[in-house]
Parts: C-alpha cells; structure tokens; sequence
C-alpha cells in the first residue's frame, strides 16, 4: 500500500465517521442523564432535510448547520415532552420518533430530490487543504474538526464541571439528586435538546460532507449505528472517538477491499455489514467482565423518572 | 410537440371508433385505470423515477382514454405488495403494472384471481394468461457506455457499484467490459456489490473507494447521481448516469446516461386494453425501440470516441452488432461462447458468469 | 383556572381504555387539520386511512394477515415487559424464527407430510427462543443490558439472511435472483377460508393471545411475571428468583416471535427472501404499549396498527396521498397515545391558583 493511498483512505474514513461520531456523542450526553433516545435516525433525517433545503436556498454552509441543528432540537423536544412531562416509555417514544423523522423528512423532501448542491469546502486554506501529504490533518471541512473539538468538550462537561457532575448524578440515581433539590426533568430536557441539535448536525452531515443531494432515508442506518457507538464506547467520550474511528474504518475497508479486487474481499459483505454490532456485543460482553467498567453504565438508563410525591 | 402528438393519436382513435359508434363509444367514456406498484419513491432519481414519468408520458400521450395513473411507492417485495395488486384490481384498475422483481409470486397469485385484469411485471420470468413481462435492453445501452470507457480510461480500469449480483447487473457488467475490450484489450472492470439499493453515503464512499487505486471511470447500476458526483469533485475521468440524465449533478463527469424510457410501452398496453387486444407476452426492448436512449455526450468525450460510440449504438439499433456474439471467454479464460454464436435471450436473463475482463468479486 | 396532575392510587380502568380510543380519535381530527393546512385533502387522508379499511369488507382479511405477526409478537413483548425485561430485539427473533422454518422446509422438500408444518413450528419457536437466549445469558450471568443486545442482534439476523439466500440457499432455479426456492405444499400454512388470503396465522394469533391472557390473569406463571416486574424485592422475598423470571421472559418473547416468523415465511412470503425483515418486530413493541402490556388489548392494538398500514396504501392508490405522509399519521397517532398514558396513571385535578404555585 502506498502511502497516497493510505492518506486516501483516512480521508475517506473520516468522512464515514464524523456523522456517526457526532450523533453518538448527542447519544452519550443523553443517555449519561439516564435517558435512551432510539430516535437518533429520525433526528438525522430531519436534520439532513432541514440542511439541504437551507443550503440549496441560501447557499450557506455554516447556515444550514446551524438551522440543522435547530431542527434536531425541535423534534427531539417532542421525545422530551412525552417522556420527561408525560413520563411515556422512553423505548416505544423513541421508535416513534423515528417513524416521524423518516416520514416527515421524506414529505418536507418532496421537490428537492433532483437539486444538486455542493459539499463544504476545508477549513484551512488550499496551500494546506489539497497539499498531499498534509490534507490528512488539514483537508476537512469544519463539520470534522467541529467533532473533534466536541469530543474534548463533551469529556470537558462531563467530568470537570459541576454541571456534568449534576447530569451524571440525575443519571445515576435520579431520586437522590431529586431530594438534593436539582431538576430531574429540567436536567434531562437539556441533555434531549443537546443530543437533538447533534443529531441534526450528524444529519446535515450526509448532504454537506458525504453525498451533496437530498435522498428520502439517505441516512441509511447510521443512526442506530451511534446508538449502538455509545454502547460500544461504554458512555466515554474518548473511546467513543476510537469507537467512530473503528466502525468508520470496518464500514469503509470493506469498500476498498472489493475496490482493489484483491484478497480481503473473500469475507463475505454481510460478514462486513454485521460487524460493528457484532463487535458492539462483544464489548458489552468484556465491560462486564471487568468489574470497575460496569459501573459506568448510567444506573437510571431508559427508566422513566417517577416521584413519588 | 406531446400537445400535436396527443390530440393527432386521439383523433386516431376517434376515427377508427367511428364505425363501431354505439357500445364502444360509450364504453371509451370510461377512462382506463392504470396503476403502476414502486418499490422505492418517485424521487430517486433512477429506476422508480423512470417509471413515474413513463406513467406521465402515457398519460399525455392517451389523454382522457386513461385516467390520471395510481402510483403506489415504498411497497416492500413481500405480502404487502400482495394486498397493494389487490386494491388496485378491486378499485378498477384494469391495467397494472408491478416494476420490481420480487413481486412476481404474488402478481401470478392475485392476477387469478382478477382474470379480467391485466398484469405487467417488469425484470421478471413468470407470465399467465393476463400476466406479460417486460424489461428493457439495458445491456445495449451499457455497451454504448464501455465504448466510451475503452477509449477514455488512461488507467484501463472501470469499476462498477451494483446492489446484488442478479443476472440484470452480470450482464449489464459483461456487456460493458466486452464493449471496451474491443478499444483497449487490456481493460478490466472491478464490480463492488454494495447489498443494498438506496444508501447514497455508501455509493459515494465506493466511488471514492475505487478512484483513490487507480480507477478512473465508474459505472454504476445503483440509483440516483451520489457516485457520479465524487467522480466530479475527484476529478477522475467520468462516470455514466444511470436511469436518467443525471449532467445537473455532474456537468463534467458525466460522459453520457443510459436513459430509461418505458413511456412508449406503457402507451401500447395501454393502448392494446383499450382496444381489447391484449395478449401475455414477454416484450424486451431496447436502443431500437427507443426504450433504451443514449443521453447526450458530456464536454470531455471528444467527437472520435462520441461517434464510435454512436456507431455501438446504431448498429445495435439496425441489427449488425450484438455485444454478446462469440467468441466470448469467462473470466478464467475458459472460452464460454463460439464464434459467431449469439447468447440466447434466456442465456441472457440467467446470466451468471463474468467475461473476460472481470475482476470477480468474492 | 388551573389544572395539576395527580397521581392516582390505583391505573384508572377508564381511562386504560378510553386513552387509546382518544388517541385514535385526535390523530384523525389533528391529522385532518394540518394536512389540510399544508394543502393536502386532510379529511380524505383521514377517511381512507382509518375509515376504509374498517367499511371496505374486502379489506377485512387484508388486516387479519397485516395483524396476526403483530399479535403473537405484542403478546410475547407485553409478558416480558411486565416483568421489566426490555427485549427490543423480536425483530432478529421474528428473522431467526423465519430462519429455522426455511432450514426445515428446504431440507425436508420433496419428502414431507403431515408432519412438516409442525416440524417448522418447532423450529421457528426454537429459533426465535435461542436467540433470544442470548440476552437472556448474557443479562443473568454478566448483567449486560438486554435493551442493546436483543437490538445488535437484529442488525447481525439480517446479514444472515442476505447472506443465505445470497448463497448457500439461492433457488437454483430462480434466475439468480437473491431468493430461496418456493416451499412444497406440505410446507405453506392452509388457508382457512377458501378464496380469501386468511391463513392458519390468523387464528393462531387469536388463540396464542387469549391463552396469554389467561395465563398472566389467572396462573402462578403470570402473577410471578407481574411481581416481579412491578415490586423486584417484593418478588425476591415472595421466593421468585428474579434470573428465572429474566429468562423465561426473553424465552417466551423469543418463542412467540419465532412463531411469527415461520407463520410468515409459511404463510404469506411462502419461500426467503431478502425482504422478509419487515418491521413487525419493531412495529410490534408499539403494538405492545398500545395494547397497554395486555394481551387482549394487544389485539385491539394489533387490528388499529394494521389499519394505519392497509389504510396508508389505500390512500395511495385513491387520493394519492404519499407512502411518507402515512408514516406521519401513524408517528402522530403513536405520539397521541404514548402522550395519554400519563392520564392513566395520573388525573387532572383542578385548583386554586394559589395552591398550583406552591
């Protein structure tokens, strides 16, 4: 393998990974407050349309990242609502969302299939951005390194400020941090909200970063595999780039393998395909094997929290 | 042009009417129902959208003879295409057109039980009395697209994203690489089989795949335009568009499209309803019948190579060239077809073997 | 004029029932409103999506088939999850289930009997139970959350099918389209009444919940399920092992959804294929919560689930209303009935403004 080439296939493998990674990190706050949102791919979609239509009619990139954003908030407030006021299961309201997503996006949609766009350009000027060597750390738009810095920022929040502190204690015994005097509900709105606008902006990756075109369900499963991501990476932030980086590089190997024709494309590509949750199994497996690991599995996850006043 | 098309063909049919005058014009004031079972939206861009305007042309074409058509979208190959035939055919819908493969089991199934009801099941094999199939010569179109390929790779290496490996996708491979052997004997071809049919992210990631080891023209049998723009940010030597002219999301890459056009066929069963004469057949068309068309040439192909590939694609059209006549050898070099011999249409539909030329995947 | 929720001592048996009919109701009358707002023919929508199928009686065997897998898989997920074991996964167990059948049907073809329709129930049941075993293992001995395994293994189930019907099962005969060859006849479920598509499922699926309903009402089975999914230390010092509960929950579940799969694959599908996957595993666990975790009202759930399917197509076809325009109404609906849980375990109490602000 040359070296063009392996710069080439990082190059690719970033792209593969930064929409998971993004909406896998929205996942890990969410779940750190003790909630579990299966609606991670409803929110994309309705990201990723949100961010087409913006960008196709303003022709602005960070614009249509931000109303993409906006539009993952909105729609996860409608998870919130139901499970945090009306206390509804949060597995059945997740799917649900889901469900919304994919239909809403697909109506909003609707006119915008045959539009071209264009991808966001890199960040850092061309000198750097197409040099050959160095457009492996230089050559990404600002959606990669906005990933990157929100990996430090979310294991920032988490373990270093007494809000994190609050979030991981509502998450982990919700009713002592509720007779402290903090709001459960209110703690967990803002953590929907924020894994909302991340899985909006993991969304508006697939138009901006991937394939710049709308396609009804263009998200193709990637939500799940975050859901599945944050398990993988048992709630850290760092492991859960690894993780990113790991199921970016199984997703895309498979392709260059078949590409080259040579003799990794004898594993089967359904081998490939079920890998990352395979490999997800595994390491739920080996947590639990370690006693210490275990415990960081958020104690409150996917139960409704219920006061009993 | 559709507007004097439409009314010359309905006064047409109203003279050939005017005889029969009575029960038959009154029977014309009923317009025929036709409905048409997608198995992905009408906005794909790529197979299901080719249906949907064929439908529109038939419509304009016949006018008040049809009705405004059914389009029914998203129905899964399964039970549920099951129930969706039956609505169709109990709401009045004397003409019904199933465009995806796996529905063929339970089109054989509802059509007994609506004898009066025709069914037309596009890629498949299975007819009955009121079941005819039909398909469209794509392979005639993927030879035009290899010529091209032949004579502007400067890599001689083509790769080729596909969902499965059904015979439509071996053949439409092997008639490529065939086309381009005969420029560049050299030429291969890599098929990357991505096992699914709408996953955008994924084609484009393919693309990049095959671009980034020396691929410099990808063809693909996936719908919508996600390879064919990498090919144009990458800067490789061009791609082809695949159901329709996809140039507004690749003014540059692409080389020329394989357009599907079904308007025409659906016009004559229409047609063949009305006049109460159809019968259950298998209809394969292709470039001759106007089926299958050759969009324009992209700005990169120079007129040499634009009208060698004309000169693949009229005498496909007139009969003195098909791209499966021997000799032809297998991947392995074993020699599979004889000279002068021509692979039959069955051989053709069953095909599941790659040419020389192929670099078989797993 | 303010209101407060309050928490009744006991679930509201009125509004257990009166909720999901409300739902149902607002959806219809939301639904009809915004999308005639957004310029679409919103009563039409309404009318053909939850009206038609109910009045069309052509439609009636159409919902029987769409709501028999629902069923059986609601009834296994609404005893699980009334013992608090979060299987998600019955669509893998529904694929594996499908799976065993298919392995039992191409390898007895040619030489079957009497016998092969049982055999193939067998085989789904233990299909759908063994893999469902795995959570079950996995939850009992290494504590692992049982919510992500059962939903990782139904990404790996589907693999396995593409991957089977892609090549050690591909009909030789089929074109070399991805597909198994079709079942013999000893191997595809009756039809029970002639002329109509009404197969063996259907009754099974009425029987398997009238059985459940009995069961979890009426046996020790059903209280320990309910004791220990309502009061786990109660349960423990009632003599329940809590590991036992666990297992014979995903065990049941499993089954139930591995019954399904091989109704399917016998009955409608009558061969594998890459499409089998067809959401009911996962429809189903709406299914479940709509029916309020009770087996009968699993089927009422069942039945309003398979409107919104036939009627979605049905508005296809007549008014032209797109596939994706359904999946909203059925996402409203959803979101309506979920939103009107709270009311069955809480009520609206009326108070003086004073009182709310403290």
């Amino acid at each position: 393998m040359t070296s063009e080439l392996i710069i080439a296939i990082i190059v690719t493998v970033v792209g593969a990974s930064t929409p998971i990674l993004i909406a896998a990190l929205g996942e890990l706050v969410v779940e750190k407050s003790g909630v579990l949102n299966l609606g991670v791919e409803g929110m994309m979609l309705v990201g990723a349309i949100t961010a087409f239509v913006v960008l196709f009619t303003t022709g602005n990139h960070y614009l249509a990242i931000l109303c993409a954003a906006g539009a993952g908030v909105a729609t996860s407030l409608i998870f919130g609502f139901l499970t945090l006021s009306l206390s509804a299961n949060q597995t059945a309201t997740g799917l649900a969302l889901t469900i919304f997503g994919t239909g809403f996006s697909a109506l909003a949609g609707q006119g915008y299939s045959a539009r071209p766009v264009t991808l966001m350009g890199p960040l850092f000027p061309a000198d750097l951005a197409a040099h050959p060597i160095w457009r492996v750390l230089f050559g990404y738009s600002a959606l990669v390194y906005f990933s990157f810095a929100m990996v430090i920022g979310v294991w920032w929040f988490l373990k270093k400020t007494r809000a994190g502190l609050i979030l991981r204690a509502v998450g982990e015994n919700d009713l002592s941090a509720h007779s402290i005097g903090y709001s459960v509900v209110g703690v967990r709105y803002a953590a929907v909200a924020f894994g909302g606008a991340m899985a909006g902006i993991a969304g508006a990756c697939f138009p901006l970063l991937l394939t710049p075109q709308w396609a009804e369900r263009m998200t193709a499963g990637r939500g799940w595999i975050a859901v599945a991501l944050v398990v993988f990476a048992s709630w850290r932030p760092f492991r859960l780039l690894a993780g990113a980086y790991l199921f970016g590089l199984v997703m895309t190997m498979e392709l260059y393998a078949k590409a080259s024709g040579g003799p990794l494309s004898v594993i089967p590509a359904e081998l490939w395909a079920a890998m990352p949750y395979l490999a997800t199994v595994v390491v739920l497996v080996l947590i639990s094997l370690r006693r210490d690991a275990s415990s960081n599995a958020p104690a409150c996850l996917g139960r409704p929290f219920l006061p009993t006043n | 042009m559709t507007l004097t098309r439409r009314s010359m063909l309905k006064a047409g049919v109203a003279a050939a009417a005017l005889p029969l005058l009575g029960s038959k014009a009154f029977a014309q004031s009923e317009p025929l129902k036709v409905g048409f079972v997608l198995i992905g939206t009408v906005n794909d861009n790529g197979w299901n959208f080719g249906h949907s305007e064929g439908a529109k042309y038939m419509k304009a074409e016949l006018g008040d003879l049809v009705a405004e058509p059914t389009i029914v979208e998203n129905v899964p190959e399964g039970p549920d295409c099951e129930r969706v035939l039956r609505e169709l055919a109990q709401s009045g819908h004397k003409l019904i057109f199933a465009t995806s493969f796996g529905y063929g089991d339970y089109v054989i199934k509802v059509a007994q039980q609506f004898p009066d009801v025709k069914f037309e099941h596009a890629t498949g094999y299975q007819r009955s009395d009121n079941v005819a199939t039909y398909n469209a010569r794509f392979y005639e179109g993927r030879a035009v697209c290899g010529t091209v390929a032949g004579h502007m790779s400067k890599t001689g290496k083509a790769g080729y994203i596909g969902s499965f490996p059904i015979p439509e996708v071996v053949m439409g491979i092997n008639a490529f690489v065939l086309a381009a052997r005969k420029i560049n004997p050299e030429f291969t071809i890599t098929p990357v089989y991505i096992s699914t049919w709408n996953d955008p992210a994924k084609e484009a990631d393919a693309a990049r795949a095959m671009i980034d080891q020396g691929i410099d023209i990808v063809a693909q049998h996936t719908d919508g335009p996600a390879a064919l723009q990498v090919v144009e940010e990458r800067g490789a030597v061009g791609g082809f568009g695949q159901g329709a002219d996809m140039s507004a999301f690749a003014p540059n890459a692409q080389l020329t499209s394989i357009i599907d056009h079904w308007g025409p066929t659906y016009v004559e069963s229409a047609q063949a309803v009305i006049d109460g004469t159809w019968a259950s057949a298998d209809r394969w068309p292709g470039l001759k019948e106007g089926e299958v068309q050759i969009g324009p040439y992209g700005p990169t192909v120079p007129e040499d190579v634009a009208a060698a590939a004309e000169a693949v694609k009229n005498g496909q059209i007139d009969g003195s060239l098909h791209i499966f006549t021997g000799p032809i050898n297998d991947h392995t070099g074993v020699e599979r077809v004889a000279a002068g011999v021509t692979l039959t249409d069955a051989e053709l539909l069953s095909m599941d073997w790659y040419v020389e030329g192929v670099i078989p995947p797993a | 004029m303010q209101f407060r929720l309050e928490k009744r001592r006991e679930p509201s048996k009125v509004m257990l029932y009166a909720t999901p009919v409300a739902a149902v109701l607002l959806t219809m009358i939301v639904g009809a409103i915004i999308f005639s707002a957004i310029g679409y023919d919103g009563v039409g929508a309404v009318r053909e999506i939850f009206l038609t199928p109910l009045t069309n009686s052509f439609k009636w065997q159409d919902l029987g088939v769409k709501a028999a897998p629902l069923i059986i898989i609601g009834v296994g997920l609404s005893i699980a999850y009334r013992a608090n074991v979060w299987n998600i996964g019955a669509e893998g167990q529904y694929i594996m289930g499908g799976l065993a059948a298919t392995w039992v049907a191409l390898s007895t073809h040619g030489m079957g009997g009497w016998w092969t329709l049982p055999l193939m129930m067998l085989a789904g049941v233990l299909g759908g139970a063994a893999y469902a075993a795995i959570p079950a293992l996995l939850r009992t001995r290494l504590n692992v959350n049982e919510i992500l395994t059962s939903l990782m293994l139904t990404y790996a189930s589907v693999q396995l099918i593409y991957y089977l019907v892609r090549a050690p099962w591909k009909d030789p005969m089929g074109m070399g389209f991805p597909q198994t060859k079709r079942f013999a006849a000893e191997a595809l479920l009756p039809n029970i009444f002639p002329g109509t598509i009404v197969h063996a499922g259907v009754p099974i699926a009425i029987i398997v919940a009238l059985v459940a309903w009995f069961i979890m009402s009426r046996s020790v089975f059903g209280y320990q399920m309910r004791v220990v999914g309502a009061a786990p230390h109660a349960a423990r010092y009632g003599g329940f092992s809590e590991n036992k509960t666990i297992w014979l929950a995903l065990l049941v579940s499993g089954g139930l959804a591995g019954m399904a799969g091989m109704l399917e694959v016998a009955g409608p599908f009558q061969r594998m294929v890459p499409g089998f996957p067809t959401n009911y595993g996962f429809t189903a666990i709406i299914v479940a919560f709509l029916g309020r975790l009770n087996p009968l009202g699993v089927i009422f759930a069942g039945i309003v689930m398979a409107i919104t399917f036939v009627g979605g197509e049905v508005a296809q076809t007549t008014i032209g209303l797109s596939s994706s325009a359904t999946g909203v109404f059925q996402a409203m609906m959803l979101f309506f009935l979920l939103a009107g849980d709270i009311l069955v375990r809480y009520r609206l109490k009326r108070v003086a403004p004073q009182e709310a602000r403290a």
